[in-house]
């Protein structure tokens, strides 16, 4: 393959090593193995139960690391992910049960309402974060360290910590806990975001924009890209998104909690970002490889709770291999420029 | 109704009165005149900081003027942007690229004005219309290609063929050929025919005589950022240019140095490097004498110099300094080898801004028990060293205690050669040493020079300044792509000389 | 030529700003310490009280110690996010050989160093993977130490198995936690020592004259042939090793080795070292700002507890003052430029 194209273009240096693509082969064949090795090992790993559950969370993680690979690809970081996922689902759970109480029967405004606070809580914290970071000029990471304080304190004053209930049967049953041929709801909604999301950077303006932005900054601003309002764009995203999750989790729940997402949740979609492809350097990554990475992140939860590893042994694995991911993208960078 | 008419005609597509640009320290515009007629190419000519690039980076609306009227197509134009001077028919196509590493020619060349519809991209339609651009301009281009994959020659092609999308009525080129091969070149010289006839007008900024003589209609001559003459191209020599340019006698500016070569500091084998920029090069360097190394951008002579520093990587070859082979250089061991380096670019690889002149001064020299024992500064013993030696340089204002960032230039570049003599050194590689500073500033470098050659140090000076490297070396290397292509010295040592080394390749490649 | 340097000069006296202004924009968080301590003393008369002053000087001993560890990092353009991590590591491997040393029948002292060796010596080889990771393999500081925070917060768990590690011998505490000079607490005066010290490293050795120059202009510290990333590297460590003599102290004061006890601390202390106004770009704040901005973080949420405001509502009023500090760092920097 690579012999025809130095043929074909002799003038052209394809890059052989270019990280991405090393990366697309590495990531599912590491995903493969996973599999292979944990069914060989422990029937349980392939039961249905286990499999659905493994589904349900990885849809959960993808949806929120499809919105952090995002602002990621654009040259930021948004820290105030976890914080969302919390806020979004007690406002969520507390929305609905004061819509029951006001409207009772009435199922579909109490399930809009809740549904539409929720992410409207995720637009305004988005909202606020890109602004901070575009009109302002705050570097993203402590705008979003600073959001990420203030969201969870907002989510714990409203609930006093304590899960908030009264959600209309129809949106934890019939939503939430329900399966469509035999799947959970949530794997159909994270496969909606990540076709939508596939779409947003391949196809449109906004997609395009933010991998100029984060490519190359300077270049985007001298050929007129309004890089203001796609950084802003890029956070609102990543914020409804987590919202969207935690809505998710509430309705399979079946209450508003504000120890949903949290830190675990924030470095975990960095984590699954980072070892799906997105540079921290900008410009560079695909969702549906993030998608995956936090499918593969998923699975080896899994895999180390069946073997019976100690689950708070469990963070190194995930730290090992989110700088491994990270030493090998930057070594066979270092190789590249040096061709 | 006449008169009408003939006005029209003879107001200039492009017309700058009295632009003047100021930035920290420097002057960099003075109020500047410039017209470019429709269907002209106009050349700016001058040395490396007379303001031409910061002239065409104001007509392209990257910064906008301090003062001066800006006129364009017959209307005066307020608050340029990119955006805007785009959308009005000016395309400038830059030396610093504007394209995005991580996307493809293609999305490159349509950034900032894509065919979408709701926001959704028409890829088929864009793809059509980047493959009839890059076919009707005959480049060797794949509109699917990732930019980082591309070499420094497609990157340009992909440049310019960036700057022609769309409707162009001033077309700005900054030293195009830089990067081009012959058969590239003629190319480009047959769109630019085609540009003009299509009465487009040029702006084309280029140290080559003969890429002058070839395209040019009228050339402006800048110096020190100021207007010094249009001429007619027709109507000038390259003597009259030159002297223009430099403004000088040119016996009169650089000092004479008594070269007293002796043994050989640095001596270089077949030396290639990692990136390609350098391709078994041979040359040697002796003491008491300044060896000039001269060439065009990208020719690979600063990265030859930086090589032997330890800022490039090595593929094969040998370095030896003063007979000892130096294996795997790096800039700390290459300061105690006793080799140093002052780069062209003092702001990004020079020198802390925020940090006080004393502190940017003694950088090189923390090492050594003047400055520090047993790894605690000795500060009283610092300030006395650096107060001495900026003395001694003439750093005007005096005070040592203030930021390097406030400094103009000559005077950064005074905090550099301070470095030097912060320890000792025996061989000092200059790379571009008098970009960006005024006349008086290069005078004080050349003493600067003359007073280390004479002392008995090997001095190695890489510019693209013509007369400089002329006038102060007593051996004179001329590199061309990656390779050195003459070495003159006494009176070989010419500028025809020089020139026609790189003519000789251009011939040999169009023979070929 | 004379009249072209004549106008560069010029320039060059002009950009030099009017020091009162300059002065204003240094004292802008001294001034706001003030007001805020006069604020809550008008809701409450206790805040102003010497027990309570005294409480806030041995409460921001430890996040001032945590403060100064992360602004050496982020002098150099770095961070450290596995500080908390490393502190419950630590303060579980200091208490977890104490007590091992203690059960096999050693002597007083053989403890006491049994559990310092252990607790330096997990901080030093956590600031030894980050500086490696970080300066060797050239991995984004921010990517390398979420790593580390992952995988000390697994060591942490792991060895304590999540539950508090008995066994702290009460001299251990009584050094330092309850110990003092001349009246003074052990903590402040550890910490006053550290800060002492660290001012005179950062001040006067090549080491810290080094940072700065790193943190400013990287490509300008290489090209001058500065060890720079062996500087990198150490500069983790000495993080970490702070890091660990705060996680020491803390540990003393708890008499027990607390997995969770780093939780919010990178962040907290990331915190003090910004609303300091230790700049994230590189190259600025130091000693001063980080004992600043922990001063600042503590009577704040010291205020707040006394003036019996929600803990959930500290926590929003810490975040805005973390964007607040970086808003007022870029102001000052654009306005010094």
């Amino acid at each position: 393959m690579s012999t025809t194209l130095a043929v074909a273009h002799p003038r052209t240096p394809i890059g052989l090593g270019r990280s991405i693509a090393g990366r697309i082969g590495f990531l599912p064949a590491l995903l493969v193995a996973v599999i292979a090795g944990m069914s060989a090992v422990d029937p349980k790993f392939y039961g249905l139960i286990n499999i659905l559950n493994i589904l349900r969370n990885a849809s959960f993680l993808a949806i929120v690391a499809c919105g952090q690979a995002l602002v990621i690809v654009a040259g930021g970081f948004d820290l105030s992910v976890g914080a969302v996922v919390a806020l979004a689902s007690v406002v969520t759970a507390k929305t609905m049960a004061t819509a029951a109480a006001a409207f009772p029967g009435n199922t579909t405004l109490i399930i809009a309402s809740g549904v539409a606070v929720g992410l409207g809580c995720g637009l305004v914290v988005g909202l606020i974060n890109g602004v901070c970071v575009a009109k302002l000029k705050v570097s993203g990471f402590v705008v979003t360290l600073g959001t990420m304080s203030a969201t969870s304190g907002v989510g714990l004053m409203i609930t006093s910590g304590i899960p908030v209930y009264g959600m209309p049967e129809s949106f934890v049953k019939g939503f939430g806990r329900a399966q469509v041929f035999g799947l959970p709801t949530a794997v159909y909604v994270a496969l909606a975001v990540i076709v939508v999301m596939m779409f947003a950077q391949r196809r449109t303006l906004f997609g395009r924009y933010v991998y100029a932005i984060g490519g190359n900054v300077d270049a985007a601003v001298v050929s007129g890209v309004s890089i203001q309002r796609h950084i802003v764009g890029t956070y609102v995203v990543s914020s409804v998104l987590a919202a969207l999750t935690g809505i998710l989790l509430t309705a399979q729940v079946g209450s508003g909690q504000a120890s949903f997402g949290g830190d675990r949740m924030m470095l975990q979609s960095i984590a699954a970002a980072v070892i799906g492809g997105v540079s921290l350097r900008g410009g560079v990554g695909r969702v549906e490889i993030v998608a995956i990475s936090a499918l593969f992140l998923t699975i080896l939860g899994n895999a180390l709770n069946l073997l019976h590893i100690d689950s708070r042994l469990q963070p190194v694995f995930l730290g090992v291999i989110m700088v491994a991911a990270v030493a090998l993208d930057e070594l066979s960078r270092r190789r590249k420029s040096r061709v | 109704m006449n008169a009408d008419i003939d006005l029209k005609q003879t107001e200039p597509l492009l017309g700058l009165r009295g632009i003047s640009k100021h930035f920290a320290g420097v002057r960099a515009l003075d109020r500047v005149d410039l017209d470019v007629r429709a269907g002209e190419l106009h050349v700016l000519f001058g040395e490396n900081g007379a303001g031409k690039s910061t002239l065409i980076n104001v007509v392209s609306g990257t910064f906008p003027p301090d003062e001066g009227t800006f006129r364009f197509g017959g209307e005066e134009i307020r608050h340029l942007t990119p955006q805007r001077a785009r959308a009005i028919g000016i395309s400038p196509v830059f030396q610093e690229f504007s394209l995005v590493p991580s996307l493809t020619v293609e999305e490159n060349l349509f950034l900032g004005r894509e065919v979408s519809r709701g926001g959704v991209l028409r890829a088929r339609e864009m793809r059509q219309r980047a493959q009839a651009l890059i076919d009707e301009l005959g480049f060797d281009l794949d509109p699917s290609w990732r930019v980082d994959d591309l070499s420094r020659a497609h990157q340009q092609m992909a440049e310019i063929a960036k700057a022609l999308l769309g409707r162009v009525r001033l077309l700005i080129l900054d030293e195009p050929t830089a990067s081009l091969t012959e058969r590239e070149t003629g190319r480009l010289f047959e769109l630019i025919a085609r540009l003009k006839s299509q009465n487009v007008g040029l702006i084309y900024v280029s140290h080559r005589m003969r890429e002058i003589r070839a395209l040019a209609d009228r050339v402006t001559v800048l110096r020190d950022g100021r207007h010094i003459r249009t001429v007619d191209a027709a109507a000038s020599t390259d003597g009259e240019l030159v002297e223009l340019m430099t403004g000088r006698k040119i016996d009169l500016l650089f000092p004479a140095i008594a070269h007293k070569p002796d043994k050989v500091m640095v001596d270089v084998e077949n030396l290639t490097l990692a990136d390609g920029s350098v391709h078994d090069v041979n040359f040697y360097a002796q003491a008491g004498e300044i060896t000039g190394i001269a060439g065009l951008v990208g020719c690979g002579k600063s990265e030859l110099v930086r090589a032997i520093y330890g800022l490039a990587p090595i593929t094969s070859g040998v370095v030896r300094i003063d007979g000892l082979p130096y294996e795997f250089p790096a800039p700390r061991r290459s300061l105690k080898h006793g080799i140093a380096y002052f780069p062209a670019n003092r702001i990004a690889e020079g020198l802390a801004l925020s940090r006080p002149i004393r502190e940017n001064a003694s950088m090189t020299g923390l090492d050594l028990p003047a400055f520090a024992r047993f790894g605690v500064l000795r500060q009283a013993a610092e300030r006395t060293a650096i107060g001495r030696i900026m003395a001694q340089l003439q750093l005007r204002p005096p005070d040592i205690e203030r930021p390097a960032g406030a400094l103009s230039g000559g005077n950064r570049q005074k905090v550099m050669l301070g470095r030097a003599l912060t320890r000792e050194l025996t061989v000092f590689l200059f790379d571009e040493p008098s970009v960006g500073i005024d006349v008086g500033a290069k005078l004080e470098v050349y003493e600067f020079m003359k007073r280390l050659v004479e002392a008995g140090a090997a001095v190695i000076v890489v510019s693209s300044e013509l007369p400089e490297v002329l006038a102060l070396s007593n051996r004179l290397y001329v590199m061309h792509n990656g390779r050195i292509a003459a070495e003159l010295k006494g009176a070989a040592k010419t500028e025809q000389n020089v020139l026609a080394s790189f003519f000789r390749d251009h011939l040999a490649a169009e023979v070929a | 030529m004379s009249d072209l340097e004549l106008s560069v000069d010029a320039k060059d006296t002009r950009s030099a700003r009017p020091a009162p202004i300059k002065w204003l924009w240094h004292a802008i968080l001294p001034i706001a310490l003030v007001l805020l301590l006069l604020g809550f003393a008008a809701v409450d008369r206790r805040v102003l009280s010497p027990a309570n002053l005294l409480n806030i000087a041995q409460q921001t001993s430890y996040l001032a110690l945590f403060a100064m560890a992360q602004s050496v990092v982020i002098l150099t353009r770095g961070f450290d996010l596995a500080l908390g991590p490393a502190v419950s590591m630590v303060s579980v491997g200091t208490a977890l050989a104490m007590a091992s040393a203690t059960a096999a029948g050693h002597d007083t002292t053989t403890v006491l160093l049994a559990g310092l060796g252990a607790g330096f010596g997990l901080g030093i080889a956590c600031g030894l993977f980050n500086g490696v990771v970080i300066a060797t393999l050239g991995v984004n500081p921010f990517v390398a130490t979420l790593g580390s925070y992952n995988i000390a917060i697994g060591v942490a768990t792991t060895l304590s198995a999540g539950r508090p590690v008995q066994g702290v011998p009460d001299l251990f505490s009584r050094i330092f936690y309850g110990g003092s000079i001349f009246g003074v607490p052990a903590t402040i005066v550890i910490t006053v020592a550290v800060g002492v010290v660290l001012h005179l490293v950062l001040a006067r050795t090549v080491f810290g004259r080094s940072l700065y120059i790193i943190g400013t202009n990287p490509r300008a510290a290489t090209v001058a042939g500065l060890p720079v990333k062996r500087i990198l590297a150490l500069t983790y460590v000495l993080c970490s090793t702070l890091a660990a003599l705060g996680a020491i102290m803390m540990t003393a004061r708890t008499g027990s080795g607390e997995p969770n006890l780093g939780g919010a601390l990178s962040l907290q202390a990331i915190a003090g070292a910004v609303v300091g106004g230790t700049s994230l770009a590189g190259g600025r704040g130091g000693v001063g700002t980080a004992v600043l901005g922990a001063l600042f973080v503590t009577i704040l949420s010291n205020g707040m507890n006394l003036t019996r405001i929600d803990g959930y509502v500290q926590m929003i009023v810490l975040g805005a003052i973390v964007i607040i500090g970086v808003l007022l760092d870029r102001l000052r920097q654009e306005r010094s430029q």
